[in-house]
């Protein structure tokens, strides 16, 4: 079970590589679909059921769908795929990076398979990040009404960088 | 270090490279912006786990949302460049090139 978590770990690094050395966005937005199902399925491991829950709905289900019709949008008809050299050398380049630190900070010698999980020292009466998530509406409750006018904030300032009528230019998209 | 921070942490650095060398279109820089944020989201996540202290669970949802935020904005952005450039390639951006 160790492994397993490990394995999603590790699947979770190889989409964040995807989306790095990706050679065009559609290749990149799989690649964040598939490193945030891998993440979602860590949290879940550890226990932390709700904060992976949240991860699904709100950033694949939320974020990530707007992100998929944005790069149908912005992206070319014709996108290039994994199989030309210039972005296999991309990726290997940046995995040699990534080498060269671990290397270099001697992380391997000292490199645990442990695993720390929600249930390690006992369970609780009302679980770890359930009760945790909800003292956003107890002590929290600024941080969660900040949050909730940046939101709204947020609505404003998108709507003001597409307007295009009278300021900016309009094209046929 | 155990291997669960090493992972996100050589996720974080690699979403960064590519953000750094992001090639031909400016939405796989906002693709490894979100990367970015996904595996600080993560990490966010598993130290209130590791160090069992519970109200540290509001921080990765606090970050979702300005994350969320964030991604809204910079979508904006690429849709406005796109509307006034055809496309969101890098190279057409040169308004102030001399």
């Amino acid at each position: 079970m160790t492994y397993f978590i490990l394995f999603m770990g590790l699947c979770f690094l190889l989409g964040s590589l995807s989306v790095a050395s990706n050679p065009s966005p559609h290749y990149g937005v799989l690649g964040l679909v598939v490193g945030s199902v891998m993440g979602c399925g860590w949290l879940v491991s550890l226990g932390a059921s709700f904060l992976a829950l949240v991860l699904f709905m709100v950033y694949l289900g939320g974020m990530l769908v707007v992100f998929v019709y944005s790069v149908a949008l912005a992206a070319d008809p014709f996108p290039e795929a994994w199989d030309s050299w210039g972005v296999f050398s991309y990726g290997l380049g940046m995995v040699g990076v990534l080498i060269f630190g671990v290397v270099l900070g001697e992380v391997w010698k000292c490199l645990g398979v442990d695993v720390m999980t929600v249930d390690s020292i006992g369970t609780a009466s009302v679980r770890f990040d359930f009760g945790g998530v909800a003292m956003f509406y107890s002590c929290g409750v600024g941080l969660f009404l900040m949050s909730g006018w940046g939101l709204l904030l947020t609505l404003f300032v998108v709507l003001e960088l597409v307007r295009g009528l009278s300021r900016g230019a309009i094209r046929a998209v | 270090m155990s291997f669960h921070h090493l992972c996100f942490y050589s996720a974080f650095s690699l979403s960064t490279l590519g953000l750094a060398f992001h090639r031909a279109h400016l939405v796989s820089a906002l693709l490894c912006l979100e990367s970015m944020m996904l595996s600080m989201y993560i990490s966010l996540s598993i130290w209130p786990v590791e160090n069992h202290t519970t109200p540290l669970t509001i921080i990765p949802m606090l970050m979702l949302t300005f994350s969320a935020c964030e991604a809204g904005t910079g979508l904006a952005t690429l849709v406005a460049s796109t509307r006034t450039h055809g496309s969101d390639h890098l190279h057409n951006l040169n308004l102030l090139q001399c």
